[in-house]
C-alpha cells in the first residue's frame, strides 16, 4: 500500500503552476506525454516554459525546449516578465533547441521525427535532461500533410518519450474546436496520457482564462474547468474562494497611525486582522491607509501598498501634503508601493498578482486601495470571490490588511458597500462628508471592531499638514457640530468654563472662610470650655477649703475652751460635728 | 549551356539512419545525380542518428533534409524527394534526353 503510494507520488511531475497540481492528481505524468491544447494567446508556451523553469530551478530537473513555432531565443526572452524567467534560464538548466523550420525550407515528399528525436535524446543525455517541451508541434506536424502521417509521427513521439524516460509536454494550437483544422489533431488527445486544455473567454470585454484537465489516464480526474491567471509569478490557478475558518490569531495590536484612533480602538488594530475603510471619494480613505503604512514603516514593519488606478508617485505626492513622507520608506524597502490598473485585467488576475506581490515582498501589512476596484466590471460573483481570496491570502499569512471601499454616494452605507466583505472585515471604519454651516467636514465612525472595546462615538477627522488627527464632536440638540461650528462651540465652552472657574474661586474662598470661622469658633469654644472647667475646679476647691477652715476654727475654739472645759455647753453640741474623738475628753 | 554543365553541385543530405523516408530520399537523390549530374556532384550524407551534434550545430532537426549549397542560391528541401521534376528544378538540372 505504502509502496504503491510512493510510486504514485514519484510518477507525478510537479508543474510549479500554483494550484494546478492539486487539480491534476499531484502533477503531470512522468515518463509520459502531456498534450497542452489551446488557442492563440491562451498561455500554452508559458505553461510549458514554467514547467521547465520550475523543474530546473526548484527540482533540479534540467529541461529542454524544442521550439517549432517561434525561435527558441524568442520563447526564452518572452519569459523575462516572470520571476522565474528570462535569459538566465539558459544557464540554469533550461536548454533550448531551435527547431523552427525556416520559411525558406521547401518540402517534397514525406519526412519524419526520427532525426529530431535523436537530436533531443542526445541533448538530454548531454545535459541530464528530465523534462522536454515540444512547443507548437502542430506547426511541424501540419507539414506532414495527411492525417495518417500525422498520426504515425505522433505515436512515434509518444513511444520515444515512453522509452526515453523523459516527461514531455507537447503544445499545439486548437483554435476552432469542432472545425476541420482541429480534427486532424484529435489523435494528439488520443495518444497522450494527459490532456490539458487552455482557453480564453471574453466576458463583458474582459478576457478570462480557464484551464481544464480534459484527460488523465490512470487518474481520477474531475474534468472541471478552473480559472487561470497570468501574473509575474507565471500561470496560477485562481482557487475557488474557500475561506478558511482558522487563521493565525494574534492579540498583538498594531497602531492605526492615528493616535486618537488607537485610543478609540483601545490600542489599535489587531495584528493579522482585516480593516475595511468605507467612504465616498475625498473622505481621506487613502490618507488613513497611508498613515497606517507610514506608521508601520517607521516601526520597521514592511507594508505592501497596492494602489488601484493611481500611480505610486501620485500617492506619495498626495499624502505628502498631510505630512506623510512615504518616499524614504519606499527607498529603504519598508514600504512597497505597487500600482495596478483596475480594468486592465480580470478580478482573478488581480488577486493572483497581489498574491504574487505578497510572496515577493513578504510584508507584515497589506493595504489595498481601493478593493472596490475589483468591482468595476460588475461580475458580482467573480469580483466578490476575488475580494474574499485577497482577504483569505492575507489572513492565512497573518498579514494585517487594510482595504478601502469606494461608495458611490454618501447615502445607504450598508446597501452601497459593494460586497459583503464588510461582514467579514474585523474592523469597519466609515468616513463621511458632512455639510454644515457652508462647510464640508469629515467624520469618522467605527462601525464595528471585533474583540475591541471600541468607542461608538463619531469623531471629526481633521487633516493638517502635520498629519491626521481626530477631534471630539459636539452635538447640540441631537446635531453633531463640525468644523467652524465646532470651533465656535469650543470657544463658547471655554468662556463658560472660565466663568465657572472664577465662580469657583470665590466659592472656594468662601468655603475656606467658613471653615476658618468654624475653626475659630471651635478654638473659642474650646477656650471657653477650658475656662469654665477651671472655674468649676476653683469652685470645687473653694467649697472643700471652707469646711476645713471651720473645723480648725472650732478646735481653736475648743482649745480656748479647754481652759475651762466644764463650763462649755456648746462643747456638747459641738461633739456631734467634731469627728475627733479625742476632742471632748 | 556549357557553363551550366560545368557547375559543381555541392549538396548535403541529412538522414536518420535507415528510417524509411531517409532511405527513400537517398535513393531519389542518388538516381537524379547519377542520371543528370554524373561526376559533377559533391554529395555529403549526414546521419543524425550517428552524429546528432552535427544536426544541432547545423540547425537541422527534421529528416530527411536536403541542402544545396552550390550553385547559389542555397536551397533546403524537406522530405523524401519523391517529386523528381521538383528535385531537378531545385538542383538546376535538366532531364537527360534519353540514354
Amino acid at each position: 500500500m505504502e509502496q504503491s503510494q510512493s510510486l504514485a507520488a514519484t510518477s507525478r511531475m510537479p508543474t510549479g503552476i500554483a494550484g494546478f497540481d492539486e487539480v491534476a492528481d499531484g502533477g503531470l505524468p512522468r515518463g509520459a506525454v502531456t498534450v497542452v491544447l489551446g488557442g492563440v494567446g491562451t498561455g500554452k508556451t508559458t505553461f510549458g516554459m514554467q514547467v521547465l523553469a520550475k523543474g530546473a530551478l526548484e527540482h533540479n530537473e534540467p529541461g529542454i525546449l524544442v521550439a517549432f513555432e517561434e525561435s527558441a531565443g524568442r520563447v526564452v526572452a518572452n519569459t523575462s516578465g516572470f520571476v522565474w524567467g528570462g535569459e538566465a534560464l539558459k544557464d540554469r538548466g533550461v536548454h533550448a533547441i531551435d527547431a523552427q523550420l525556416s520559411q525558406w525550407v521547401e518540402q517534397s515528399g514525406e519526412f519524419d521525427l526520427i532525426g529530431l528525436l535523436a537530436i533531443v535524446a542526445a541533448k538530454a543525455k548531454e545535459v541530464g535532461g528530465r523534462r522536454v517541451v515540444f512547443d507548437g508541434i502542430d506547426v511541424l506536424l501540419s507539414c506532414l500533410g495527411d492525417a495518417a502521417s500525422i498520426r504515425r509521427e505522433a505515436f512515434r513521439l509518444r513511444d520515444w518519450v515512453n522509452q526515453s524516460g523523459l516527461s514531455a509536454i507537447v503544445t499545439a494550437k486548437a483554435d476552432h474546436w469542432g472545425q476541420a483544422s482541429a480534427t486532424d489533431f484529435d489523435f494528439l488527445e488520443f495518444m497522450a496520457d494527459c490532456v490539458v486544455t487552455l482557453h480564453n473567454r471574453v466576458v463583458q470585454g474582459i478576457a478570462l482564462r480557464f484551464v481544464r484537465v480534459a484527460k488523465y489516464r490512470g487518474a481520477a480526474n474531475s474534468g472541471n474547468e478552473f480559472p487561470l491567471v497570468i501574473t509575474t509569478a507565471g500561470l496560477e490557478i485562481a482557487a475557488n474562494a474557500t475561506l478558511r475558518l482558522s487563521y493565525p490569531v494574534s492579540a498583538d495590536r498594531v497602531s492605526s497611525g492615528v493616535e486618537r484612533l488607537d485610543s478609540m480602538l483601545t490600542g489599535g488594530y489587531y495584528r493579522g486582522s482585516s480593516i475595511l475603510i468605507t467612504g465616498v471619494p475625498g473622505t481621506a480613505k487613502t490618507s488613513l491607509s497611508a498613515a497606517f503604512a507610514e506608521g508601520a514603516a517607521r516601526r520597521g514593519q514592511r507594508t505592501l501598498y497596492v494602489s488601484f488606478d493611481e500611480a505610486p508617485e501620485q500617492v506619495v505626492r498626495n499624502v505628502a501634503s498631510i505630512g506623510l513622507q512615504l518616499a524614504p520608506h519606499i527607498e529603504d524597502g519598508t514600504l512597497v508601493l505597487k500600482s495596478l490598473r483596475g480594468r486592465a485585467a480580470s478580478p482573478e488576475a488581480h488577486v493572483a498578482q497581489i498574491r504574487a506581490f505578497l510572496a515577493e515582498t513578504e510584508p507584515q501589512h497589506l493595504v489595498v486601495d481601493p478593493l472596490s476596484a475589483l468591482f468595476q466590471h460588475g461580475f458580482d460573483q467573480v469580483s466578490e470571490g476575488a475580494a474574499l481570496q485577497i482577504l483569505d491570502v492575507a489572513k492565512s499569512r497573518g498579514v494585517t490588511m487594510i482595504f478601502t471601499s469606494l461608495l458611490a454616494s454618501s447615502t445607504g452605507l450598508a446597501e452601497q458597500t459593494p460586497i459583503n466583505i464588510s461582514a467579514i472585515a474585523d474592523t469597519w471604519i466609515h468616513v463621511a462628508n458632512v455639510n454644515q454651516g457652508g462647510e464640508r467636514n469629515r467624520t469618522l465612525t467605527i462601525v464595528k471592531s471585533r474583540g475591541t472595546a471600541h468607542s461608538n462615538q463619531v469623531r471629526e477627522l481633521v487633516l493638517t499638514n502635520e498629519g491626521i488627527t481626530l477631534a471630539d464632536v459636539y452635538s447640540v440638540g441631537g446635531e453633531v457640530l463640525l468644523g467652524t461650528l465646532r470651533w465656535e462651540k469650543e470657544i463658547a465652552d471655554q468662556r463658560a468654563r472660565e466663568g465657572e472657574r472664577n465662580d469657583a474661586i470665590v466659592l472656594k474662598q468662601r468655603a475656606e472662610l467658613a471653615l476658618a470661622e468654624t475653626r475659630f469658633e471651635l478654638t473659642t469654644l474650646a477656650q471657653r470650655r477650658a475656662i469654665q472647667e477651671e472655674e468649676l475646679a476653683q469652685l470645687q476647691k473653694r467649697t472643700t477649703a471652707e469646711v476645713d477652715t471651720r473645723v480648725d476654727e472650732d478646735q481653736e475654739r475648743l482649745q480656748r475652751r479647754s481652759a475651762d472645759p466644764t463650763d462649755s455647753p456648746s462643747a456638747v453640741a459641738d461633739q456631734g460635728v467634731d469627728p475627733d474623738p479625742t476632742g471632748p475628753q | 549551356m556549357n557553363d551550366d554543365e560545368k557547375d559543381v553541385l555541392r549538396l548535403r543530405l541529412y538522414v536518420a539512419g535507415d528510417a524509411p523516408n531517409s532511405v527513400v530520399a537517398v535513393a531519389h537523390l542518388r538516381s537524379v545525380i547519377e542520371e543528370c549530374a554524373s561526376g559533377r556532384a559533391d554529395v555529403e550524407i549526414v546521419d543524425i542518428l550517428r552524429d546528432p551534434e552535427r544536426g544541432l550545430r547545423d540547425g537541422v532537426f527534421v529528416t530527411p533534409m536536403l541542402v544545396k549549397f552550390e550553385p547559389l542560391p542555397e536551397r533546403r528541401v524537406l522530405g523524401s524527394l519523391g517529386d523528381r521534376r521538383f528535385l531537378l528544378a531545385v538542383l538546376g538540372l535538366n532531364e537527360t534526353p534519353g540514354e
